[in-house]
């Protein structure tokens, strides 16, 4: 099985284009699979979490993947990142440090993601971040992937890849995993039939929680959307036909023309951003609990 | 009057960043031992960096299905955090009361403390 690959961009057009990919690979079981990246002009580096949770579903079927053709540009980018290297591609070094590698994680490795956070951040040369927008987009991060951890009951893993732009200021990270989907958690915990875009808004509103049992929830997300918005940054998630962007702080969904078999978060953080993100308000630890 | 306990984050989860779900179920685990016995508990952020609303939901938010909000209120105090983690803490505190303000989830709660509680989705 040939299959072409075309630009993928972080934006709806760019999912649309990984969905489609992901049905023509979906129903191969032991196959060779060539994916041939001739018309490739541009991945966003990002995007190969998504792009590799797909991929990676394809090879857990018993099919055989192998990446061609791939334009010098593009190949090293997805070679600085990591990503390339899961298909027998060499490593390159990133001298700007620019990119945030590619991974895949366990639920159970949340550690190793602390310590890859840890790492790709510290080693990244983002001079306009302050202390506080640091600290902000790291708890972002982590709840992103607990959120994953959590909810999602994936077996085959959860992705994440970033790249920071110097130029545009902007540092943008995915988290992908091949688990229920939004769509399917609010089934499975609730019974609650919704479209897969409803699910997604509905995963972010008011108290909303899937969480059951001893351990209360819901807030990740949430607090993510509140510090994107804050930050003028971008947050895109896609969970099955579902496709929730918030941009400029507006948001708005669309419908994807195939499933993505999990959810992805992307986000956009705008790094010059200088938000004191420090609530500094009434709250007095007496007054907790 | 009992002495303070003083539980610090860092020493229980072994590092700076109290991120994982998991790690807060090891400060949760201590924290209810020590309340249970009937400890007024301290717990102490200090050198922690980052803080997730996961492992806050794990560590504390759980203590709400298990005792009431004025003994919490009496027995559990925090110390050594800034004002944003403070700010954070207090929404995943608000959150939880509401959350076991269904008495389904408060039951179900209180019957896998006991060890006879299934279907957790951690």
């Amino acid at each position: 099985m040939k299959i072409h690959l075309q630009d993928i961009r972080s934006n709806f057009e760019g999912f649309c284009r990984l969905v489609s990919f992901g049905k023509l690979i979906d129903t191969a079981l032991w196959e060779d699979i060539d994916i041939d990246m001739s018309a490739v002009n541009w991945i966003d580096a990002n995007m190969c979490a998504p792009l590799g949770a797909l991929v990676h579903k394809a090879t857990q079927e018993g099919n055989a993947v192998t990446i061609n053709n791939i334009i010098s540009g593009v190949q090293s980018i997805l070679s600085k990142n990591g990503f390339l290297a899961h298909y027998g591609y060499s490593r390159l070094f990133d001298s700007w440090g620019s990119t945030i590698q590619y991974k895949r994680f366990e639920t159970k490795d949340d550690h190793y993601f602390a310590d890859y956070i840890s790492r790709e951040l510290a080693g990244k040369n983002i001079p306009t971040m302050t202390p506080a927008l640091y600290k902000k987009f790291q708890e972002s991060l982590f709840e992103i992937f607990s959120n994953a951890v959590i909810h999602s009951q994936t077996t085959l893993g959860i992705f994440s890849c970033g790249q920071y732009f110097h130029r545009k200021k902007r540092l943008d990270f995915s988290v992908a995993d091949l688990g229920l989907g939004m769509r399917g958690i609010v089934k499975d915990r609730l019974n609650l039939d919704l479209t897969p875009e409803d699910a997604i808004i509905w995963s972010l509103s008011g108290n909303n929680t899937t969480k059951r049992g001893s351990v209360p929830g819901g807030l990740g997300l949430k607090l993510l959307q509140e510090f994107i918005r804050k930050n003028k940054g971008r947050i895109q998630i896609a969970s099955d036909k579902g496709y929730w962007e918030l941009i400029n702080g507006d948001s708005n969904t669309q419908v994807l023309p195939h499933p993505f078999p999990g959810t992805v978060v992307n986000i956009e953080i705008n790094t010059a951003d200088t938000h004191s993100y420090c609530l500094a308000c009434e709250i007095r630890p007496d007054e907790i609990f | 009057m009992s002495e303070i306990l003083t539980l610090r984050i860092y020493e229980t989860i072994g590092g700076n960043l109290a991120v994982a779900s998991e790690d807060g179920q090891k400060v949760f685990g201590l924290l209810m031992k020590a309340l249970q016995d009937g400890r007024d508990v301290q717990l102490s952020f200090v050198n922690i960096d980052t803080l997730t609303s996961a492992f806050l939901n794990a560590a504390i938010g759980q203590l709400y299905g298990t005792f009431k909000e004025e003994f919490i209120r009496q027995h559990l105090s925090v110390a050594d955090i800034a004002q944003d983690d403070l700010a954070l803490l207090k929404r995943v505190v608000d959150g939880a009361k509401a959350y076991f303000k269904d008495p389904k989830r408060a039951e179900q709660a209180r019957r896998e403390e006991s060890g006879k509680g299934e279907d957790d989705d951690e």
